[in-house]
Parts: structure tokens; C-alpha cells; sequence
């Protein structure tokens, strides 16, 4: 598909110079065909992780992409406490204390790092 | 080359009350990040990097190379304590720094620990200072036919960290170069593969990039095999004994050959790039158990097995700047962090940094001699307060690494979008790492990819299109022929010599 379609499509066509700018991705895209061949067709030493594990990893990748939405619709200060939050909940954390040092201290000492310090705006 | 008052000038901007702050600082924060498992300095920096965009070009890198350094001390911290390394170079440590701990001499264990990092740390940086400038002259003599040659030597040491599977490093080193052609190409400047997204007509941004495959991913794979767990406190006993929390002098001293046969160890395999500071400390361990009068006491509380593995793991860190400063090639994560923070900086690593830059050269050198310095003062310090930080909560931790690379990352990209490609990779390094593809090399691929296309470029024009005839050019030849010895060895003699001493198949990375 990389060879056969995104290059094509998504790489302007020049016919001057030594190296064109489709050489590299081409070389690469024949390269990966070959090599995924090899690795298919081999067995391998390697462990795959467990669905469920995997399953997880998904999860806290959607959390951080929502709260990365959040970010951008109500800006960092107000989305930051309810981000930390979920996702220590969601890694098991359930004490008051260290909760509330998530959702305050961390985005506070982030906030005053950026916004105060380094005189940078925050997302 | 470098005029003496260049040097001079060098090593008094690192000696500036200002630098120094930013020294210290990156000594405290790598010791810190290095205590706590699974943080580790390469996280740190990566996390890092963007936060030092405001300041000038030597305080950011002493900073970085502050992280580094203390979080080698730091990462002996949990091995010792909880045979749990904070860094997989402390792992060799673990082996008599645990069993010591438990015979209830913790802080013996750990100060050990610090005294021969530091002296591993330092022997390796005056190594650096003194070989690098030399061998810079050596690089200078090349030409884009050379430059290309280097880069296909550069590609070659990438096989010292392909692991197990040579066609998976193959393909994640594909990876990495497809990713670095996205944007503009450096001979035609046409745009390519980007999709529509003008955000990356210069390239994918470096800091996206490199935090989501080494910072974003390795969180997201600890956090997927924690069940609940919160992290135990750390009870340490203690004999009372006043003799069992602190190294003597004596006990210092008998340990120096031990020391000195560990820094060398650590300095050479530094400067070699692709190995690595986790086979370096092991080489060191088996030397010194093998060459020991007493090899029965390795593995039961044994300060030379501390000594060997902690002077050899922290003696790759400055010998793994030789080959970035004189030729712009990183040799491990580490190193290709502070490649891409002097690229942020607007400064090209190689050769002619000690030309252009000789000034920030040498004050880097300053600075890093100083945060050795800094690193045993901090260490005796702050071992009682690094001890309370590994018992610190994970969910913690964790979550405000989060936040501070989602901000980080914004900061060095100009918006959100950065964010987004970061969250891209980072998903990208996770299934990597779950399928046994190496991250270190897709990133060491993706930072060579640009200057490998265009020396090939070059090349091409100056030999008209025939790369045969690079056999007119000496030094080219040579270094084709040191790729094809190091892919030689690299590939097949030294895994299985680190197999033999570690007994560990993947050690080697």
C-alpha cells in the first residue's frame, strides 16, 4: 500500500536531481515488504504481551487524546486537575490525599514552572 | 585548533554562578527521577528538553547533562533497596548492593554506590576532554563522499542494539527513516507525505517525536501491567552500627584498582557507540569477580561488585559524548537526546562544533566536571531523601510525567498539534516495544535519516552518479569497512560475549 499508493499519491513527481524525493520512502517500502516476509515467515523467541494488557495500554491512550481535547476547549488550568485525576483513579489510586495532590499540587507547580517562571503560555 | 583563551573563556562561563544553578539543579532532578523506577534519566531529558527552550544554549545542555549524570547515582538507589533497579545500568549494582542492604547496611551500600560513580563519571570526562578536540581535527578532512561513508558507519552501529531479531532492527530502523522523509526533502524541497498537515512541512518536530517514543509509550507500557498495585514503602533496617552507614577511606581505597579497571571498561565501550552502560557494568562485574582473591563474596555484599558495576556504568555516560561531539553521531538514547537539544538550540553536533562553538564546547566540558562534583555533594546529601522518594506512589509520578509532557511538548511545538503527533508515536513506541521492535533504534534511525539523505545526495553529484567510484577516496573506504566490521561484530560476536557474562540475551542493548 505505501508503495503502490501513499507514495505515489502523496509524493510530488520530480525527474531532475541524482536523489528523488520518493527514493528513500521507496527503498524503505521494499524494504519493509521484505522484512515483514522474513518476520512472518520465521518463528521469533518473542512473547506477545497479554490482549488484556494491550486492552489497557488503549485505555489510557484514549483518556490522554480526550483529555488533550479537553485541553484544547477549556485550556490547560481547568482540564489539567480532571486529567490527573482520571487517570490516577484509572491506575488504582483510590487515597484522598494523594489524589488531591494530583488534581492541585501537580497542575499548580506546572502552572507556576511555565506561566511564572518561564514567562511561557500554557495549552 | 581551539585557542587556549577559548578554553579558558569555556570553562569560566560553566563556572558562573548561573550555569552552576542550572548544574545543580539537573543533578537534583536526575537523582530524584533515577530513584524512582521506571521515571529513569532518559525519561527526564526527554521530558526535559522542552522546558529549556527559554534558556541559553549552555545552561540547557549543562542541565540535561545534570539529569544524566544524577540519575545514574540515583537509579543505584531502588537496586540496592528493593533489587529493583531505577535504571536498567543499575541492574549489575542490584547484585551485591541488595544482598549488602539486607545484612543491614543500606547506606553503606548506596554511598559505595555514589563514591565509584563519581569516579567512573570523572575519569571518563577527562577522557572526553582530552581525546575529543584531537579527533574532531581527524573529522574535519572529510568531504559529502566521507560524510556519506560516516552515516553508512553510523546506520552500522545501530546493529549493536538490534537484540534478538536482526530483521526486526532492520524494520524498526525503516521505520525510523520513513518517519524522518515526512516533509520536505532536502534536495527538490517538495512536500512529502504530509497529508494535507503544513504543520510538518519541515519535518515531524523532533520533541513530539522523541518524548512520545521514549517518555509517552514506556509510561503507558508500566502503567498497562499495573493491576491496582500501589507501590510499597521501603522498610530498611539498620544494624546501628556507626561503621555500617558510611565507606571508609580504606574500604575506598581498597576497592581503587577495582575502580579504575571499571572506568576504562565503561570508557571504551562508551566511545564505541551502540553498546551501552548496562553490558559495560556487567563486563565490569564478571572482570572483577574473575580477577578477585576473594570471588566467593561477589553476590553476597561485596563492595567491589558495587565498585566494578557503578565506575563502568557511569564512565559510558561522558565517553558517550566522543562520538557526538566530534563526529554528530549518538551512540545511545542518551546521547541522541542531547543531539537533538543542541539541534533545538540551533547548533549542529560534529566536527566543527570546536571551531563554531569552541566556547560552548568547553564550558559543557566545565559543566559536566562540576556536576560530578555536584552529584557526590547532592548524593551524600540527599541518599536519606532519595530513600523516602522511592517509596513515593507510581500514580503520582506517573500522572504528573503526563501532564508535564503534554505541556512540555506544547511549549516546544507552538500548540496542540505537536501533542497529537506525540500521542501518535507514543502509541506507535508501545505496540514497538509489545512486538519486540527496538524503540532506541527507530530513534537513532529518524535522527540520522535527514543528513544520510543528504550526503547521499551529495555524493552522488560529486561522483556523477557512481558510487563505485568511492574507492578513490581513502578515509571513505575506510570508514565502509569499519561499518562492515562493526556490523561483524556488533551483530555477532559481542551479544554473544554479554549472553556469556550476564547471561541474558537482551542485556546488550
Amino acid at each position: 500500500m505505501l508503495y503502490f499508493y501513499i507514495i505515489p499519491n502523496h509524493i510530488e513527481p520530480v525527474d531532475t536531481g541524482w536523489v528523488y524525493p520518493s527514493t528513500i520512502p521507496n527503498a524503505v517500502a521494499i524494504i519493509l515488504v521484505l522484512s515483514g516476509t522474513a518476520v512472518f515467515c520465521t518463528p521469533t523467541r518473542h512473547c506477545a504481551r497479554p490482549a488484556s494488557e494491550v486492552a489497557r495500554a488503549g485505555l489510557f491512550l484514549a483518556v490522554l487524546c480526550f483529555g488533550i481535547w479537553l485541553i484544547s476547549k477549556v485550556g490547560f488550568i481547568w482540564a489539567a486537575p480532571g486529567v490527573a485525576v482520571g487517570l490516577m483513579a484509572l491506575m488504582g489510586e483510590r487515597r484522598g490525599f494523594w489524589l488531591l495532590m494530583g488534581a492541585g499540587a501537580t497542575p499548580a507547580v506546572i502552572w507556576l514552572l511555565v506561566d511564572v517562571l518561564l514567562d511561557r503560555s500554557l495549552p | 585548533m581551539v585557542d587556549f583563551s577559548t578554553i579558558l573563556a569555556g570553562f569560566g562561563d560553566a563556572f558562573t554562578l548561573w550555569n552552576l544553578s542550572f548544574v545543580f539543579f539537573g543533578v537534583v532532578v536526575g537523582q530524584f527521577v533515577g530513584a524512582v523506577p521506571g521515571i529513569g534519566p532518559v525519561m527526564a531529558m526527554a521530558i526535559a528538553i522542552p522546558f529549556t527552550f527559554g534558556l541559553d544554549t549552555l545552561p540547557a545542555i549543562a542541565f540535561l547533562v545534570g539529569v544524566n549524570k544524577g540519575g545514574l547515582v540515583g537509579g543505584a538507589i531502588p537496586a540496592v533497596l528493593m533489587n529493583t533497579p531505577g535504571t536498567p545500568d543499575a541492574a549489575a549494582t542490584a547484585l551485591d548492593g541488595y544482598p549488602l542492604a539486607k545484612k543491614g547496611k543500606p547506606l553503606k551500600a548506596t554511598k559505595m554506590a555514589l563514591f565509584s560513580s563519581v569516579t567512573g563519571d570523572t575519569f571518563s570526562d577527562v577522557v572526553l576532554i582530552t581525546v575529543s578536540a584531537p579527533l574532531a581535527v581527524l573529522a574535519l578532512r572529510m568531504g559529502p563522499v566521507e560524510v556519506f561513508a560516516l552515516m553508512i558507519f553510523a546506520f552500522s552501529i545501530l546493529s549493536g542494539l538490534i537484540g534478538q531479531s536482526l530483521v526486526k532492527g532492520v524494520i524498526a530502523a525503516a521505520l525510523g527513516l520513513l518517519a524522518a522523509s515526512i516533509g520536505a526533502d532536502p534536495e527538490h524541497y517538495t512536500p512529502r507525505l504530509i497529508f494535507g498537515y503544513y504543520e510538518v512541512y519541515d519535518g515531524l518536530p523532533l520533541a513530539s517525536v522523541a518524548i512520545g517514543m521514549l517518555a509517552i509509550s514506556e509510561i503507558i507500557r508500566r502503567l498497562s501491567q499495573m493491576r491496582g498495585h500501589v507501590q510499597p514503602a521501603i522498610i530498611i533496617d539498620e544494624t546501628g552500627n556507626k561503621d555500617d552507614r558510611r565507606v571508609t577511606f580504606a574500604e575506598y581505597w581498597g576497592c581503587r584498582f577495582t575502580m579504575l579497571r571499571g572506568a576504562m571498561i565503561g570508557t571504551v565501550l562508551g566511545a564505541l557507540p551502540g553498546i551501552g552502560s548496562t553490558a559495560a557494568a556487567f563486563m565490569s562485574y564478571a572482570t572483577a569477580k574473575a580477577s578477585s582473591k576473594d570471588p566467593e563474596s561477589f553476590g553476597k555484599g561485596s563492595l567491589h561488585g558495587i565498585a566494578a558495576a557503578e565506575s563502568a556504568n557511569s564512565a559510558v555516560v561522558g565517553a558517550n559524548l566522543i562520538p557526538l561531539l566530534t563526529l554528530g553521531i549518538p551512540g545511545s538514547v542518551g546521547a541522541a537526546l542531547i543531539i537533538s537539544a543542541f539541534m533545538i538550540h540551533g547548533v549542529q553536533p560534529g566536527p566543527l562544533l570546536f571551531i563554531d562553538q569552541g566556547r560552548l564546547i568547553y564550558g559543557l566540558f566545565g559543566a559536566m566536571v562540576m556536576a560530578n562534583v555536584i552529584n557526590l555533594l547532592i548524593g551524600q546529601i540527599g541518599l536519606r531523601v532519595w530513600i523516602k522518594v522511592v517509596s513515593a506512589p507510581e500514580s503520582m509520578i506517573f500522572a504528573s510525567a503526563l501532564l508535564l509532557c503534554i505541556v512540555g511538548v506544547s511549549m516546544a511545538t507552538g500548540g496542540l498539534f505537536g501533542v497529537a503527533v506525540m500521542l501518535v508515536f507514543a502509541a506507535l513506541g508501545y505496540l514497538m516495544t509489545v512486538f519486540g521492535y527496538s524503540v532506541v533504534i527507530f530513534i537513532i534511525a529518524f535522527f540520522l535519516g535527514p543528513r544520510f539523505e543528504m550526503s547521499l545526495s551529495q555524493s552522488l553529484a560529486i561522483t556523477n552518479g557512481d558510487l563505485s567510484k568511492i574507492v578513490d577516496y581513502p578515509i571513505a573506504l575506510a570508514l565502509l569497512l569499519l561499518a562492515a566490521g562493526s556490523v561483524w561484530w556488533l551483530t555477532w560476536k559481542s551479544p554473544k560475549a554479554t549472553e556469556e557474562i550476564t547471561g541474558d540475551p537482551t542485556s546488550h542493548k
